[in-house]
């Protein structure tokens, strides 16, 4: 009894989370005069790749892509890079100041994109930088909460590791880099795919900083793939959708833990 | 990375990093002779657009257009303000009517004919000559390029077996609507007569039938004063009382789509929306397509709509004499035409519209006629910057607001006028 | 630990002071100031002092959109945060089945918005969408989910419950994993049963789990402006214009700088207090799970 409801119960589930991406793949398998005819019938007559032929063929999806992943990864790298030397500062130097830098940093948690995109953006455009890589990743080259996790990390580190890397005779960058990057490498794991994932799916900063084609990022044109005046056609639209998802997905399902892991870092 | 490595050496790799970075994409611009176009429409005027840009680069090799889609008018608008903020426009794009004041008070764009080769075969009404092309001392700064009028579409089918005529005035319209509306034995309407996107265009057709002004030509927002009241009524009592009228959900274009999917499933019985939808909707309709003028109240009234090339200021040098070459040549009697044919636009030369004529082309496409005939009634916009903003700002939403939400009208359109007044 | 040289912290901090500076805190002073100025970005800007505060106080903007930003968030919160519990205490088992569920549910969070409102979109179309024909198979009358005032915003909302629900499931289940089983077996020898145990052993222990995730969502929630732009723009009316939307419409379609400045600092000092109920609610939290 007991277990016929939790089967229930995991189909509905199953059917809630499941069926919405299966009607996606679906609709994108279908061609337009079928889903005019019939649109919520579920089954296609035939497989027919149509829709994905359009989409690639309408929008360089390759580029677009590219350009995405160039993005979100330069992003993430950006804010590893930094982060490392400003959490090894805030956790184990002492300095004048060091409270109000820290609580500077924080305060950053504050202020969303949506908070300081209209000066960013007046700012970028007269020096030439809208509508560039530069104006997508550098505002994102730090991140508060990256900081944040990796000076709690590095606090966890004993002082006389980093005392004894020092009377080895390497440098401050050398520690920094070299010894205590590999050390948070699970921190900095989580940190990566987290701004990754976050960044590859980013519309609002690409969409108010960007209007050209060059820069322009695949969730923008996919959007722009529901075209207006005559008639959406939904089944390219689905298809758009589903090359959009897709290598989320296709990475979700390669490094789940690492990424649960990444989440359920921001706990506490 | 040497072991040894200084902290001046990582900040100087991390500076040049950065400087990296924020050039990779600053060597935009385009190679010699190349210019971007930005146009905003989907579906089947897209791929007419595109197949004319890829025969203009295919005629000639001096110049390269390259076309990016922007999304809808609107959208693409507010991407081109961003980018002229931002310094980065296109060579040449083309916006609204109502926005070109605007634009070119603010300094933003081009004159683009002063040899008179691009507009001096524009068809009066369509490039509203006398006011912005060719009114006054100011240079010209845009070209028609896609313009329309709005006009009936029926369900000739439908209309045949009702025996019902598309209407001539605003009472026949309502019984018109009436017939044609179809309600399950539970009251609830499963075709509605008639259905038109709440929207600017379509309201400024009505306040002109009913005898108003909606904007004077010294840029007062008059609203059509009680023929403004009058349009707004007469909308509301055909949806919430006759409920013959169907207000198509969404904003902006989603609404004028939603028109056209209802139109083309069968159901609604007759749809008002823009031209420029002809050919489409004559393929897509599986049944015969009738197009009709629209009615009058106590005189015939239509604007026109649809947009303007214009060159912005704020694009890049070397670009423009391909956006200009371009220009000139889809103002061409040749091009003009294929627009027209192929998408139900109007046809912006008048010797291109003269050789149609000759070649007996509106004999045989007599839907096409009509929003040409419709061309005496309509009327053109004032040079008013501030019309854009009341347009968008002040009326555009509120309209949405008295039909689907059902406020009062006068108290709406007051407020509209408040509104439409703020600097 | 004393830094090798006294300069070292500064300079190691120096990058990151260099970004968050320029993109952070400068901006904001800019928004500032942008707030007292009329401006539309193409002529220049004219000084106003707080008439755009006037403004948006005095046309009553400014109170309808935190009126529905709240609405929109507050069923977002409480649905997905209900949802995410019940999901981790039906889904918190062994197997292969329950991982692929577990995953299934968390993998809308990993999706981009844009995806997810398309797809929606599509689901919830009023004529041919998969929802609105169900509803008709089983002879109910299908609302007009996205186009009518009254009900799109609720719309928008359990689309985004739909989205986010795997993340407060994802916490719980953490917070779930802590709960040392001895106190279950504890509770579970005094006789107490599955609710009773729920009540007085997992919930206490999962408290600043809920807490964290009910002000984390609510300040996310806050922040919504994919599902927005995609899905109503806003409309029908001004019935989805949630709180960045209004921003992001008064720069780019009114190109009213000024207007939008002034909005963004009413946004921020809304963040900053609902911040402060974070804080608070931790601090509430924490000691709540002590005495657990």
């Amino acid at each position: 009894m007991k277990l016929r409801f939790s089967g229930i119960l995991l189909g509905v589930v199953a059917l809630l989370w499941v069926g919405p991406y299966a009607w996606m793949v679906l609709t994108s398998l279908r061609t337009l005069p079928e889903i005019v005819a019939a649109p919520a019938w579920p089954i296609p007559k035939s497989i027919q790749f149509d829709a994905y032929r359009e989409v690639l063929t309408a929008i360089p999806v390759g580029r677009y892509f590219l350009n995405t992943t160039a993005m979100a990864v330069a992003i993430a790298l950006l804010q590893i890079l930094l982060a490392l030397p400003a959490g090894y500062a805030l956790a184990k130097l002492h300095f004048v100041g060091k409270k109000v830098a820290f609580a500077l940093v924080l305060a950053c948690l504050l202020i969303p994109a949506q908070v300081t995109f209209v000066p960013v953006f007046s700012m970028l455009g007269p020096i030439g930088l809208v509508n560039t890589f530069a104006a997508l990743v550098l505002p994102f080259g730090v991140s508060a909460l990256g900081t944040f996790l990796v000076r709690q990390a590095l606090l966890s580190v004993p002082d006389e590791m980093i005392e004894a890397a020092r009377l080895d005779g390497a440098s401050e960058l050398r520690i920094v880099y070299g010894l205590l990057a590999p050390m948070l490498r699970p921190t900095l794991a989580s940190l990566f795919l987290f701004s990754f994932v976050f960044h590859y799916n980013d519309y609002f900063w690409p969409l108010v900083m960007t209007t050209d084609d060059d820069v322009r990022t695949l969730p923008l044109a996919v959007a722009l793939l529901r075209e207006q005046g005559t008639g959406v056609r939904w089944h390219i639209v689905m298809a758009g959708n589903v090359i959009l998802s897709l290598p989320v997905l296709a990475l979700f399902a390669a490094v789940q833990k690492q990424i649960l892991r990444a989440v359920t870092a921001r706990v506490g | 990375m040497s072991v040894r490595l200084g902290r001046r050496d990582a900040l100087i790799t991390l500076a040049s990093s950065f400087a990296a970075l924020a050039g990779a994409g600053c060597a935009r611009g385009g190679k010699d002779g190349e210019a971007s176009l930005w146009f905003a429409y989907g579906g089947t005027n897209r791929e007419v657009l595109l197949s004319l840009v890829n025969r203009f680069n295919a005629e000639q090799s001096t110049y390269r257009i390259k076309a990016i889609y922007q999304g809808d008018y609107f959208e693409a608008l507010a991407k081109l303000r961003t980018a002229i903020a931002a310094r980065a426009a296109p060579a040449l794009t083309h916006v609204v009517g109502e926005v070109v004041p605007y634009l070119a008070q603010a300094g933003t764009l081009l004159p683009i004919d002063e040899t008179n080769h691009v507009t001096g075969d524009v068809v009066p009404a369509l490039g509203q000559t006398g006011c912005f092309v060719r009114g006054s001392e100011r240079p010209i700064v845009c070209a028609p390029f896609n313009r329309s009028t709005p006009i009936a579409y029926y369900n000739r089918a439908l209309f045949d077996e009702l025996g019902l005529r598309p209407p001539t005035t605003w009472s026949e319209l309502e019984s018109v609507a009436r017939a044609a509306t179809l309600r399950s034995s539970d009251g609830t309407v499963t075709r509605h007569g008639f259905a038109c996107p709440i929207d600017w265009w379509f309201w400024v057709a009505l306040v002109g039938q009913a005898g108003g002004t909606v904007v004077e030509d010294d840029g007062t927002p008059s609203l059509g004063g009680e023929a403004g009241v009058r349009a707004l009524e007469f909308w509301q009592r055909l949806v919430h009382e006759e409920r013959t009228m169907k207000p198509p959900p969404g904003r902006d274009y989603n609404a004028w789509q939603a028109t056209n999917n209802d139109f083309l499933a069968g159901r609604v019985a007759m749809i008002w929306t823009s031209t420029a939808f002809l050919k489409y909707l004559e393929t897509n309709a599986k049944f015969p397509v009738g197009a009709a003028p629209l009615p009058a109240d106590v005189r015939r009234s239509v604007p026109t709509g649809g947009t303007m090339f214009v060159i912005p200021a704020a694009s890049s040098e070397p670009e423009r004499p391909a956006a200009r070459a371009f220009l000139q040549w889809m103002m061409q009697p040749r091009q003009a035409n294929e627009w027209a044919t192929r998408t139900g636009y109007l046809p912006v030369s008048q010797k291109g519209l003269a050789e149609l004529e000759a070649s007996g082309y509106y004999r045989e496409h007599p839907n096409d006629r009509v929003a040409l005939d419709q061309l005496k009634d309509a009327f053109a916009w004032p040079w008013a910057p501030s019309l854009f903003r009341i347009q968008r700002e002040a009326v555009q939403p509120r309209l949405e607001e008295a039909v689907l939400a059902r406020r009062d009208a006068r108290a709406t359109l007051d407020e509209a006028r408040r509104a439409a007044g703020e600097p | 630990m004393k830094p090798k040289r006294p300069l070292d912290p500064y300079l190691f901090l120096a990058p990151t002071a260099l970004v968050l500076g320029l993109f952070f805190f400068w901006p904001l002073a800019l928004v500032f100031k942008n707030s007292l100025y009329r401006w539309d970005m193409l002529t220049p800007p004219e000084w106003v002092g707080a008439a755009n505060y006037g403004q948006i106080l005095a046309s009553g903007e400014l109170w309808g959109t935190i009126g529905r930003t709240l609405s929109y968030s507050v069923v977002v919160v409480v649905l997905s945060l209900g949802l995410g519990l019940g999901l981790a205490l039906a889904l918190d088992r062994p197997g292969k089945l329950y991982a692929f569920v577990r995953g299934a549910v968390f993998s809308a969070y990993v999706v981009s918005w844009v995806a997810v409102a398309l797809l929606w979109m599509w689901i919830l179309d009023a004529d041919g969408g998969l929802l609105s024909t169900l509803c008709r198979a089983v002879g109910i009358t299908p609302k007009n989910w996205l186009g009518d005032p009254a009900v799109a915003l609720y719309t928008l909302a359990a689309v985004s419950v739909w989205k986010i629900t795997g993340y407060s499931m994802v916490i719980f289940l953490a917070g779930l994993q802590d709960i040392p089983r001895s106190l279950h077996e504890a509770a579970a020898l005094d006789g107490a049963g599955p609710f009773s145990r729920f009540l007085h052993v997992t919930w206490p222990m999962l408290r600043p789990s809920a807490s964290f995730v009910g002000t984390t969502s609510l300040i996310l929630s806050f922040q919504a402006f994919d599902v927005v732009r995609v899905m109503t723009q806003g409309g029908p009316v001004k019935s989805t214009t949630v709180f960045v939307y209004a921003i992001y419409e008064h720069v780019f379609v009114n190109l009213r700088v000024g207007r939008a400045s002034a909005m963004t600092v009413a946004f921020f000092v809304l963040l900053l207090g609902l911040t402060a109920l974070q804080l608070l609610s931790w601090r509430l939290g924490k000691p709540g799970a002590r005495r657990a």
